[in-house]
C-alpha cells in the first residue's frame, strides 16, 4: 500500500468502476480534456473516450436532470458539480426528483446516481464559493449523503456509492484533495455507507466530525493528548444514513461530546447530533453537547476575517478545553 | 459582575445608586461594588434604564454573573434568570401507594431544613447516575460541584467515591460517612459571618506570603529626637497652609531615599528572576474598621517631604472612605506598616508580595539613651524590617535599615 492523495484515491475509484461496469459514465463541466477543475478525472477521458466521460455546458440543472434520466433508464452516472455552491441551481433536480422518484414511482424505478462535489473554504473564495452545505441535503429523505475524511474512505466509499441503487451526494473538500494516506491496492475494497469510524480512541471527550474537520479534530486530539487529555475522534463518514450507534457508544464511554463541522452550526450536523445524543445518552452526559462550526456570516474575503470565520483547530481546541473545564478537568 | 480588579473572583454590591426604574447615561455611576481590594464605582457602559436588580445591596456574585437587567424604559423583562427555585420542584414525587405495583415506593428524600431557600442541587446526568449506582448521597457534595453554577460533575463524584469501597453490582450501598469537620463547630452564642471580599483577599494573600515567601527580620532602634524636632519646626512653618507632616511621612521619605540607594534591597523575586525597581512606590498600610488596605504613594523617591505629606493624607482619607481607585492600590515596591499610634513596642509584619520588604514601625517612646558618654532622654522608635530572602540577603536588609536610621537621625537629609 502506497500513500496517495485523496484526489488520486477518487480518480482510481472512478477508473476502476468505469472499467468494471459498462453502465458507469461521468458527466460534468470540463472533466474531459481539461481533467476537471480539481483534476479528479485526470486521464479518464483519454482512456474511456468522450462517450463515457462527457463534457457538459455550464448548466447544472440540465446535466443533473440528464443524469437522473440516465439513471432511471438503468445507467450509473457519476455527475461532477464543480463545487457544492453550484448545486444550488440544480436544487429542484436533486431534492424534488432524484430524492423522490423511487417513492413516487412506488418503488419500481430507482435513481442510481452519484453527484460528486467538493465543499470547504480557506482559499479566499469568499461568500458564494466557500460553503459547506451538506447538512441541507442530509435532512432530505431519499438521498444518501457521504463525506469521507481520508483517501482510503474516499476510495472505498466512492465505489460503494457508484454501486448503490439510490442517489448519493458524495461530498469532497477542497483542502482534502491534497491530503495523503494509504489506500488498499485491492480493487474489491469498499467502505459501507452509513457506518461511522472511530478515527482515534480516547476516554475523556468525544469529538464528532466529518470530512476535513476530522483531520482538524485529530490534530486537536493530539494537542490535548500532550496535556494528558484522552480524546476520542468519531469520523461520521456518512451524514445520511447517520450512524448514531457509534456516536452513542463513544459518548457512553467518555460522557462528554463536542461536534465540529465546517458548515454553520445552526440547523447543522451538530444540531442533529445534539438532539440524537441527548435522547440516547441523557443519563451519560457530564455536560451539554458542545458545537463548533463556521461563524454565522457569509464567508468574508479578507484573510484575517476568513480565518476568524472558519472553525479552525484553535476554536475546536478552545471549545474542547472549555467543555472539559466545565467538567472539572 | 464586571471585573473591576485584576484579581477579583467575585464582587459584593455595596449599594445600587440607581434603582429599578431609574435611567442613567453612559458614564454614570450606577453601583458601588466591593472587590477584593477596594470599593469601586461601576460606571454605565451605555445609556439605559435599570429594569431589574438581580443582585441586591450587600449580596455577592461571581465574576460575569448577571447582577441586573438594563434596557429601555418601560421594556418588559422576562423573569430574571432563576437563581433559586423552590426545593419541592427538584425533589421526586413520592410514589403513590398502589399506583404501580411494579414500582417500589421510594421514601421521599427529606426536605432540606431551614428557611425554604434551599439551593437546587445541579448535577450532570452521568454524575447523578454514578452517585445512584454507588449509593452516594449527592447532598453531601452540595456546594462542592466544579461545573458551571456549582454543577456536580463526574469528576466530583469520582473524587467523592475515592476511598469509599467500590460497590459491586447494582446493590445500593450505604452512603459514605460524612468526614468529620476539620475545625470545631462554633460554640453557643458564637456568630459565624462571611468574610468581606477584602478580608478574603487579605486572608488569601497573607497565607500565600507567609507560606511561600522565606521571611527574615532585621530590627533596629532609631533615635527620633531630631526628626521630631524637625517635624515640629516644619509644622509651625506650614501652619498657615493647613498642611501637616506626620512621623509616618518622615519614615516614608527616609525609606524611599534608602530604597533607591540599595538596589539589592529594592528588587522583587519573580519566577526565578530579580526585578529591580527604578522608583520607590511606597505602600502605606491603613487600618480600617475591619480590615486594612495599602494605598501606594508612587515615586516617593522623587517627592519632597511636603508632597509626600499631602499625598499620603489624601490617600489615607480616601482609603478610610473606600474611595481608592484600583491603580492606587497596586504596584508598590515597599510597604510601611506603622502601629506607633497604638503604643506597641515591637512587631514584625508579613511581606506584601511581590514586594520584598516591609517596615514595621512601633511607638516612639521616651527612654534613657547614651549620647557622647552621657545619659540623656531620647525619643526611641523601634522598627523591624521583614525581608524576602529570595530577593535580598541579611546584609542587604541591614544596610537598607541602616540608611533609613541614618536619615531619620540626621533628618536634614530628608530635606536634601
Amino acid at each position: 500500500m502506497a500513500d496517495v492523495t485523496y484526489r488520486e484515491a477518487l480518480r482510481r475509484a472512478l477508473d476502476e468502476e468505469l472499467d468494471r461496469d459498462r453502465d458507469v459514465f461521468l458527466m460534468g463541466e470540463e472533466i474531459g480534456k481539461f481533467e476537471g477543475s480539481y483534476k479528479v478525472t485526470a486521464g479518464l477521458w483519454q482512456k474511456y473516450g468522450a462517450e463515457r466521460v462527457r463534457e457538459t455546458p455550464i448548466s447544472e440543472e440540465g446535466f443533473v436532470g440528464a443524469g437522473i434520466g440516465a439513471a432511471m433508464m438503468g445507467l450509473r452516472p457519476v455527475v461532477e458539480i464543480m463545487t457544492i455552491n453550484f448545486i444550488l441551481v440544480a436544487m429542484d433536480q436533486v431534492v424534488n426528483h432524484a430524492a423522490k422518484i423511487r417513492y413516487m414511482f412506488g418503488g419500481t424505478v430507482g435513481v442510481p446516481l452519484v453527484i460528486r462535489t467538493p465543499g470547504g473554504a480557506g482559499a479566499q473564495l469568499t461568500a458564494q464559493h466557500s460553503q459547506s452545505l451538506e447538512a441541507w441535503f442530509a435532512g432530505c429523505p431519499g438521498l444518501k449523503v457521504v463525506a469521507p475524511s481520508n483517501p482510503a474512505d474516499a476510495y472505498g466509499m466512492l465505489k460503494t456509492a457508484i454501486r448503490d441503487d439510490d442517489p448519493v451526494l458524495f461530498c469532497e473538500n477542497l483542502v482534502l484533495y491534497n491530503v495523503t494516506g494509504t489506500v488498499p491496492e485491492n480493487g474489491d475494497f469498499t467502505v459501507p455507507i452509513g457506518v461511522a469510524a472511530v478515527a482515534k480512541e480516547g476516554d475523556d471527550l468525544t469529538i464528532v466530525a466529518h470530512s476535513y474537520t476530522v483531520q482538524r479534530a485529530l490534530r486537536v486530539a493530539d494537542r490535548l493528548g500532550q496535556d494528558g487529555i484522552s480524546v476520542e475522534v468519531i469520523d461520521l463518514r456518512s451524514l445520511r444514513p447517520l450512524d448514531v450507534d457509534t456516536v452513542v457508544e463513544s459518548v457512553r464511554k467518555t460522557n462528554r461530546v463536542l461536534v465540529a463541522e465546517e458548515g454553520w452550526s445552526t440547523f447543522g450536523v451538530g444540531a442533529e447530533l445534539a438532539a440524537r445524543i441527548q435522547k440516547a445518552c441523557f443519563d451519560d452526559l457530564d455536560a451539554p453537547v458542545e458545537r463548533v462550526g463556521a461563524a454565522e456570516v457569509p464567508m468574508p474575503y479578507s484573510k484575517p476575517l476568513e480565518l476568524a470565520a472558519l472553525p479552525l483547530e484553535s476554536k475546536i481546541e478552545a471549545a474542547a478545553r472549555s467543555l472539559l473545564r466545565e467538567c472539572g478537568l | 459582575m464586571p471585573r473591576l480588579s485584576d484579581t477579583m473572583e467575585e464582587g459584593r454590591i455595596g449599594r445600587w445608586l440607581k434603582r429599578e426604574g431609574d435611567s442613567f447615561r453612559e458614564g454614570d455611576v450606577i453601583a458601588e461594588i466591593e472587590t477584593d481590594k477596594a470599593t469601586m464605582e461601576f460606571q454605565a457602559y451605555d445609556d439605559g434604564t435599570v429594569l431589574r436588580i438581580i443582585v441586591d445591596d450587600g449580596e455577592t456574585a461571581a465574576l460575569g454573573a448577571p447582577i441586573a437587567i438594563v434596557g429601555e424604559a418601560g421594556e418588559e423583562v422576562a423573569d430574571a434568570p432563576a437563581e433559586k427555585e423552590p426545593a419541592a420542584a427538584a425533589e421526586p414525587e413520592p410514589a403513590t401507594s398502589g399506583s404501580d405495583p411494579n414500582v417500589a415506593a421510594a421514601p421521599p428524600a427529606p426536605a432540606p431544613q431551614g428557611n425554604g431557600k434551599a439551593e437546587v442541587l445541579r448535577v450532570s446526568p452521568i454524575a447523578r447516575r454514578m452517585a445512584d449506582t454507588a449509593g452516594l448521597d449527592l447532598r453531601s457534595l452540595a456546594g462542592k460541584g466544579s461545573g458551571p453554577d456549582g454543577r456536580i460533575v463526574k469528576a466530583d463524584v469520582e473524587r467523592a467515591l475515592q476511598g469509599a469501597t467500590p460497590v459491586p453490582g447494582t446493590d445500593v450501598a450505604p452512603a459514605p460517612e460524612p468526614s468529620p469537620p476539620a475545625v470545631p463547630a462554633p460554640g453557643e452564642g458564637d456568630e459565624v459571618r462571611e468574610l468581606s471580599p477584602m478580608l478574603k483577599a487579605v486572608a488569601r494573600r497573607m497565607t500565600e506570603s507567609k507560606t511561600t515567601v522565606p521571611h527574615f527580620y532585621v530590627s533596629s532602634e532609631i533615635d527620633m529626637t531630631r526628626a521630631l524636632q524637625l517635624r515640629k519646626e516644619l509644622n509651625e512653618a506650614l501652619a498657615d497652609s493647613g498642611e501637616k507632616v506626620s512621623v509616618n511621612d518622615l519614615i516614608v521619605r527616609a525609606s524611599a531615599q534608602a530604597l533607591v540607594q540599595h538596589p539589592q534591597a529594592h528588587r522583587s523575586y519573580v519566577d526565578g528572576t530579580h526585578v529591580y525597581h527604578a522608583h520607590a512606590h511606597v505602600g502605606i498600610a491603613v487600618a480600617l474598621d475591619d480590615g486594612l488596605i495599602v494605598p501606594v504613594l508612587r515615586d516617593a523617591d522623587t517627592k519632597s517631604l511636603r508632597q509626600i505629606a499631602v499625598e499620603a493624607r489624601d490617600l489615607a482619607e480616601r482609603a478610610r472612605a473606600g474611595k481608592l481607585r484600583q491603580r492606587e492600590i497596586e504596584g508598590g515596591t515597599f510597604t510601611v506598616s506603622n502601629m506607633g499610634m497604638l503604643g506597641v513596642s515591637a512587631f514584625a509584619a508579613i511581606i506584601n508580595p511581590p514586594e520584598s520588604t516591609i517596615l514595621a514601625v512601633s511607638a516612639t517612646i521616651q527612654r534613657p539613651v547614651v549620647r557622647d558618654g552621657a545619659v540623656a532622654v531620647g525619643d526611641i522608635m523601634s522598627v523591624t524590617l521583614s525581608c524576602d530572602h529570595r530577593a535580598c540577603s541579611g546584609a542587604d536588609g541591614a544596610r537598607l535599615l541602616q540608611t533609613v536610621k541614618r536619615h531619620l537621625e540626621a533628618p536634614t537629609l530628608l530635606l536634601a
